[in-house]
């Protein structure tokens, strides 16, 4: 079975890989230090607040006693997590051993942050200008209908029916691992391509934005920037309108990308022009196990293996598509079944059934969402074994060996590919030898040396 | 009564703190330390509870003598819109409600005063309230931060609202509340120290009143899932001596109703609470 996943780690992981001087630039802005203290482990957080008011530098073992033999390996995890974010600054001190001190960049920032609260850069602005502010509800359709458009042109652009502005060299960058493409064949999703399907939308999101700024890097810009703005951008209101004028050159131009993948929406007035932020985009700061975007789920499965999905967006249709048998389509339902052959289908294109499975779990339906489990029993068993089905049988490359002259060659063999670790399978009364094929070159020169 | 399920998708961390702040003006006006002071550190503490999540959820009650109040809510439309740029919205608005509250809970008379003794705050209220909103959490949705509670309290315990409290603490107890308590006055407070050996909470009484923002964010900022792996502050001796329902005094000996278990100082032939 294929192994390939793709995790979309959030920004964190992209953040903790940049070097520590550009760190320390980034950690100068308050809203960065506090999106950074929101996306650590919880024992990391108890740590920061607790350290952060102390400006020399506290020994490690001192921070360690306060945890149980239990959470041992959880104050590791936590420790490493925050000097690798350049969050502790670790030194050797002789008396003490290692010492742990809050960055002092950081530190600052976050009191700064603590004492005066956030102020945005920009202010909202005023009612009298803004005209046709959309409500909130208006915004979320909006925002959804949006990235869905996108979604939609990112897997099988002929089925849309409004193009966004993206330019196809930036789609192609989001599709690069997504898609593939042979010659003369429509582009095809690939095992990510589908994993990529039936992830929630914020790790969607994530990955994307991954993909955006990992391909500005190769542009030219700077990564830095990028995310400082986009962590910024997360701290604004939902639906306050907010002066495009208050923006630089930079950050103009990403605004209108993210106003394609509808993380904002832009307006234009008589004179000015703005944007508004919507719940995509206050999602960017939400760390992966946190997600406040719990829309509706629309999935009722049936213990009869039927699948009812209250849609009417092509989106989905596609999606259970690619694992169930759509039997009909309705005005506002989408019906179908879960067969074998569906199911086939979606393994040898590489979706596993634990991914059917969360999605069915996070898009139930409000009625049976309350259900424990939402999702009946019999059906996940059902997925699960027709899984396992197809793993019933490992291959593994091997060579074979027959006609031994003598017991003792066929034992020598036998305990050389022992050593190699690479004896599959032997049978000594018709001395008959399967070994891997990477240790097949071991096994030839130790028989030609007996020779 | 329902018991509250484990939220399944949340983070582990994300808490619903419930603040009750003693406000008594007659504890107040004798300790050596400043309520304002007293204040600023705590507003600090429930700031930085709020920076680290974005799903975290602060309510104060402020506790006076004759009433409580909600003075608090994170989770309120209010505080979204930031009033001036120079002091965050949980100050303002804290600070404005808690200023009307005081001024209302003055201007309420106590019914049974002693005079010489200092009256104290009515803890048992208090809690009642934020076991109230904590039980509206629960029903929000299949999806609700951990709840607890955190009392920050001085003045001593009124042995009249013993029945009310412990009440209180059984139902905390039984909805899985945890009621933490940082007591700054003299002598410890038997109530709270019952109250959080009960409910699995922390008692703890600060040694330093300056450092107060050290200790609350070392000891009480830590969320429900990490307290399994960290050695907290343990209580060293529980006070559990009861009060009496007639004369609302602490006894050590006295008389049970077999049916109800209601206290007595003296005999009686009919219990007052179950009529047998």
């Amino acid at each position: 079975m294929p192994e390939v996943r793709i995790i979309a780690k959030n920004f964190m992981d992209m953040v903790a890989s940049m070097p520590t001087i550009k760190l320390d630039k980034l950690y100068e802005n308050g809203f960065i230090c506090e999106a950074i203290l929101r996306s650590l482990p919880p024992l990391a957080k108890k740590y920061v607040l607790q350290l952060f008011h102390i400006d020399g530098p506290v020994p490690a073992k001192l921070l360690a006693e306060w945890v149980l033999p239990d959470g041992l390996s959880k104050h590791k995890v936590a420790i490493d997590r925050l000097v690798q974010l350049g969050v502790f600054v670790e030194a050797l001190d002789s008396k003490n051993g290692k010492t742990y001190k809050v960055n002092p960049t950081y530190q600052r920032s976050l009191q700064k942050l603590l004492v005066h609260g956030g102020t945005l850069p920009r202010e909202s602005m005023p009612s009298n200008i803004t005209v046709r502010l959309p409500t909130l509800e208006d915004l979320e359709t909006y925002a959804l209908e949006q990235w869905e458009c996108f979604l939609l042109q990112l897997i099988s652009p002929s089925h849309v029916d409004k193009t966004l502005n993206i330019s196809s060299s930036l789609m192609k960058v989001f599709q690069r691992r997504l898609l593939s493409q042979r010659d003369r064949e429509a582009p095809k999703l690939t095992e990510s391509g589908f994993q990529f399907l039936l992830m929630d939308t914020n790790a969607q999101l994530w990955y994307i934005i991954r993909e955006y700024i990992t391909n500005s890097e190769e542009r030219g810009v700077d990564a830095g920037d990028l995310i400082s703005f986009m962590l910024e951008l997360s701290f604004h209101v939902i639906g306050e309108a907010y002066n495009i004028n208050t923006l630089t050159e930079f950050q103009r131009n990403i605004i209108k990308d993210l106003a394609d993948l509808g993380l904002v929406k832009l307006q234009q007035g008589r004179k000015e022009s703005w944007f508004i932020p919507t719940k995509l985009a206050t999602n960017l700061s939400v760390s992966m196990t946190e997600s406040s975007s719990r829309k509706e789920g629309f999935v009722v499965v049936e213990t009869n293996f039927r699948v009812y999905a209250y849609s009417t967006s092509k989106l989905h249709c596609e999606i259970l598509r690619l694992f169930s048998r759509v039997e009909y389509q309705l005005p506002n339902l989408i019906v179908g079944a879960i067969t074998k052959e569906s199911l086939y289908n979606a393994f040898d294109n590489g979706i596993t059934a634990d991914q059917i499975v969360s999605f069915f779990r996070q898009n139930a339906h409000p009625r049976v969402a309350q259900r424990i489990p939402a999702v009946p029993e019999n059906v996940t068993d059902q997925i699960r074994l027709w899984e396992s089905d197809l793993n019933r049988v490992e291959m593994t490359e091997a060579y074979y060996y027959d006609e031994f002259p003598s017991r003792d060659v066929f034992e020598g063999a036998c305990d050389c590919a022992r050593e190699w670790s690479g004896l599959l399978w032997e049978d000594s009364k018709k001395m008959h030898l399967v070994v891997k094929s990477e240790v097949h070159t071991y096994v030839r020169d130790f028989l030609r040396r007996q020779k | 009564m329902t018991t509250s399920a484990p939220s399944k998708n949340y983070a582990d961390d994300v808490s619903l703190l419930v603040v009750t702040l003693d406000t008594n003006p007659f504890f107040w006006s004798s300790f050596p330390f400043h309520f304002s002071e007293f204040l600023s550190q705590v507003l600090a503490f429930l700031n930085s509870i709020l920076l680290l999540g974005q799903l975290n959820q602060v309510v104060v009650i402020a506790t006076g003598c004759n009433s409580c109040s909600y003075v608090y809510d994170s989770a309120s439309d209010k505080n979204h819109a930031s009033t001036n740029g120079t002091m965050p919205a949980i100050y303002s608005n804290l600070l404005h409600n808690l200023d009307e509250f005081v001024a209302k809970d003055q201007q309420l008379t106590t019914p049974h005063h002693k005079p010489g003794t200092i009256p104290s705050s009515l803890l048992s209220g208090a809690l009642s309230m934020a076991l109230c909103y904590i039980q509206r959490a629960f029903r929000s949705g299949p999806m609700h931060p951990q709840p607890r509670i955190l009392c920050l309290q001085g003045s001593t315990d009124g042995p009249e609202q013993y029945v009310a409290i412990m009440n209180a603490i059984f139902s905390a107890q039984r909805s899985v509340v945890p009621v933490d308590s940082c007591f700054i006055g003299s002598n410890n407070s038997a109530f709270l120290q019952q109250a959080s050996y009960i409910t699995g909470g922390i008692y703890y009484r600060p040694p330093q009143m300056e450092g107060l923002f050290q200790y609350l964010s070392t000891v009480f900022a830590t969320d429900l899932h990490s307290r399994e792996f960290l050695r907290l502050p343990k209580s060293l001796g529980v006070d559990f001596r009861a009060s009496c329902f007639c004369h609302k005094q602490t006894i050590d000996m006295g008389y049970v109703c077999s049916v109800c278990l209601s206290i007595f100082c003296e005999h009686h032939d009919k219990c007052s609470t179950c009529r047998l």
